[in-house]
């Protein structure tokens, strides 16, 4: 069987969560963090002795390349020994230290997805904001050690409308807003292309929405174990928390009706093994409305999501803008709050319409323009879009002529690497 | 991880998770590949949530080994032997795979630990289906006996379209494999790692391993074999196996080392080159920041990777 035959592997690295798999399934085989536990204590002497005392050096690092653990076995090897030191490889969606990301790959591989690649085809993601030379770095990697037979670097964005489609044959245009862990992004998408001087960052994320529901929390003075507290803050965020139509009303019916709008968190203290239990109450709404009202947790951002996304559609060109906001897709966790999407949607739509009316009334216009259709769209798989969208691609029979093989990586160099092509079948 | 794992993490993890939540629970229809094509298949429906279906598929044989019914030698038995009544084999297997198993989730054990045991046993199913006619053979050995009408050379499935060789003797079992790579880069690494692996036998503290050869040219116990197999860019590894090595326990460890030996040596080089990496890597760092200093001083930067140059002057010399 040759590589085309076998499906690709998708892996999706994102700043929190890695997804790997294998193309054709509908969801990723492993979800695991991003995270690398190394064994540091080699790595001094060697820097120092590299020369001499070989043979001290050989006995005592003989293992230590191969001494390291990612993911969730990271974490907890970590927190049980001293002998490990936690590294993140990729920071605000960028890869920062290419020698845990090349060892997470090759755990990723060899460990869990158990699989040879040399004999499979592979799609990586990155995100809109990286650098040419990152993909450059990723594919040498790639090639050189893993000897893959070909690679395609796919932009998140784009795979995460190619997720969001129900109808098969529609053009590749919308704006996507990927809130995963590390840095949102505004990013719209024209035909498959990227147009990248109108992204737009949102410096609001996941994890910040946990600090903040953590700090609602702390400062009612609800007892939370202080060595769990971030654990537990995402545990509530992500089973309670919802998104409101408008806080005061919000406040008014938590207020009136408190036994149907508060519940009750319940754990066990892991030290102590004695049970407690926390209310949620307003973090509940509060948490998610930290994307509209920034101002309420950071003090140097105050525009609102839908203001960032209108601003962006704004400083696309004029001829696309209608269909961008046709399509505006979200992907990721952070976007998976109940009714997140229907009011951006409201958002958004009165954004539009006062800015139309302001226009026709300052120009007093006979004919009414026509009014504008903004539509976000949500679907069941909005937690690993990115991944899916790799799936559905790899799964494509144009995937493997798009994907940069290892003989034009001999012949021209890691430079082929800088850009992917899209291809006809995506549309 | 410096050996493989028998259990395939993936499945361990389905069977895993679906033990612990018997009621809930979506639907399942997952393909994975590894290495050595073998493929999964698993399927769970909720309309049936007591039953799992596991097709397996194996890579394609090479002429010279035998498969009985698509699966080696003692594989429908071992499987029986292996995981009793929770497990039974469906015949003919699903379109495209060798063999498709329906696991009963009922009839698992209730003890906690067998149960787990159990699992990861069925996850290892490629090492009991691939693995059977090894194991057949090493028992025989474990009794210091040779099983009746087996040829003076066997061949095993050890990847698509290659096999390794077995020259099984009442005292000993002598495996032989042909060593074959695709990247040059990758074959000159395999040969100096097998050469350094059978130097290592010879320390002290390995004397109860295998003793294990390395040779260029096709060693004499395969002058029988068929031509097309004595091609090996990288060599030819030599095994001898004594029937200490294969009692009790180590009898499953043993069959799985030999099974996938070309996989471990296949990690292992791209281990190393990603090691190479690294300190290549460094070395350019190194080499940067030295540049770095040459720049006047209207152009240097706020910081050099955050060292200071006092620091950089030190490790300039340790390096010449």
């Amino acid at each position: 069987m040759d590589p085309t035959a076998r499906p690709a592997v998708v892996i999706d690295n994102g700043t929190g969560y890695t997804k790997l798999g294998f193309s054709g399934n509908s969801e990723p085989s492993f979800v695991i963090p991003t995270v690398v536990a190394v064994n540091e204590s080699f790595l001094n002497q060697s820097d120092i002795c590299r020369n001499e005392n070989w043979a001290a050096q050989y006995n005592a690092g003989i293992m230590a390349d191969l001494d390291f653990f990612i993911g969730e076995e990271a974490l907890s090897q970590f927190r049980s020994s001293g002998l490990y030191n936690l590294h993140h490889p990729i920071n605000h969606g960028l890869v920062d230290n290419w020698d845990t990301m090349e060892k997470f790959w090759q755990h990723g591989i060899f460990n869990y997805l158990r699989c040879d690649p040399e004999e499979h085809y592979f799609l990586l993601t990155d995100s809109p904001v990286s650098s040419p030379e990152s993909r450059e770095y990723t594919g040498e990697i790639m090639f050189e050690t893993f000897n893959v037979p070909g690679l395609y670097i796919a932009v998140q964005s784009v795979l995460a409308l190619s997720a969001g489609y129900s109808v098969p044959k529609s053009d590749m245009t919308g704006v996507v807003i990927d809130i995963g862990d590390g840095f949102p992004h505004v990013v719209p998408v024209v035909n498959g292309y990227v147009i990248g001087s109108s992204i737009k960052p949102f410096p609001v994320a996941g994890n910040d929405v946990t600090q903040f529901v953590l700090q609602l929390l702390q400062e009612r003075g609800e007892l939370i174990p202080p060595d769990e507290s971030l654990e537990i803050a995402r545990k509530v965020k992500e089973t309670y928390c919802y998104t409101c139509t408008d806080i005061v009303k919000e406040y008014n019916k938590h207020d009136r009706k408190p036994e149907k709008y508060i519940k009750q968190w319940s754990g066990i203290k892991p030290k102590t093994r004695v049970p407690y239990s926390v209310d949620v109450g307003y973090e509940r709404f509060l948490g998610p409305e930290i994307f509209f009202h920034p101002e309420i947790f950071c003090s140097d951002f105050s525009t609102p999501l839908p203001d960032v996304i209108d601003m962006c559609v704004q400083s696309s060109p004029i001829d696309t803008r209608r269909a961008l906001y046709k399509n505006i897709v979200l992907s990721g966790g952070s976007t998976m709050f109940k009714d997140f999407h229907k009011r951006l949607q409201k958002d958004v739509k009165k954004i539009v319409d006062d800015r139309i009316a302001a226009s026709s009334a300052r120009l007093g216009l006979d004919v009414k323009p026509q009014p504008v259709e903004v539509n976000v769209v949500t679907h069941p798989i909005q937690r690993y879009a990115v991944w899916f969208g790799g799936s559905v691609v790899a799964s494509m029979p144009e995937f493997y002529q798009a994907c940069h093989t290892k003989e034009d990586y001999e012949e021209y160099g890691a430079s082929i690497c800088r850009t992917s092509p899209i291809f006809k079948g995506m549309y | 991880m410096i050996l493989l794992q028998s259990p395939s993490r993936f499945l361990l993890q389905i069977l895993q998770d679906r033990v612990l939540s018997p009621d809930k629970g979506v639907d399942i229809d997952c393909q994975t590949v590894e290495f050595d094509d073998v493929r999964y298949h698993i399927q769970f429906s909720t309309r049936n949530p007591k039953v799992m279906v596991l097709s397996v598929a194996l890579p394609v044989p090479p002429p010279e080994a035998v498969l009985y019914d698509g699966l080696p030698f003692g594989a429908i038995e071992a499987i029986k032997m292996a995981y009793g009544q929770a497990v039974q084999i469906l015949d003919p297997p699903k379109d495209g795979f060798d063999l498709t198993m329906k696991i009963n989730l009922k009839k698992l054990p209730s003890d906690e630990e067998q149960r787990n045991a159990l699992l990861v046993k069925i996850a290892s199913v490629r090492e009991v289906v691939l693995g059977a006619p090894l194991k057949v053979l090493l028992k025989y050995l474990a009794t210091k006996t040779v099983a009746p009408d087996v040829d003076q050379l066997v061949a095993l499935v050890h990847r698509p379209n290659e096999s390794f060789f077995l020259v099984p003797q009442a005292d000993k079992v002598t495996v032989v494999y042909p060593m074959r790579f695709q990247d040059s880069t990758d074959i000159v690494l395999a040969t100096s790692f097998l050469q350094e692996f059978v130097e290592a036998r010879r320390t002290a503290a390995l004397n109860n391993a295998p003793s294990c050869m390395w040779s260029a040219a096709p060693p004499l116990e395969l002058t029988g074999a068929p031509p097309e197999t004595l091609t090996a860019n990288a060599g030819f590894v030599t095994f001898v196996v004594f029937p200490r090595h294969v009692e009790g326990k180590k009898l499953d460890k043993t069959v799985w080392s030999l099974l996938t030996f070309h996989a471990y040596v296949s990690y292992h080089v791209k281990c190393s080159e990603g090691f190479m990496h690294t300190r290549m890597r460094r070395r350019v760092e190194s080499l940067i920041q030295a540049l770095d200093r040459a720049k006047p001083d209207a152009e240097k930067k706020k910081f050099v990777q955050g060292k200071s140059f006092k620091k950089l002057s030190l490790k300039e010399t340790s390096y010449t």
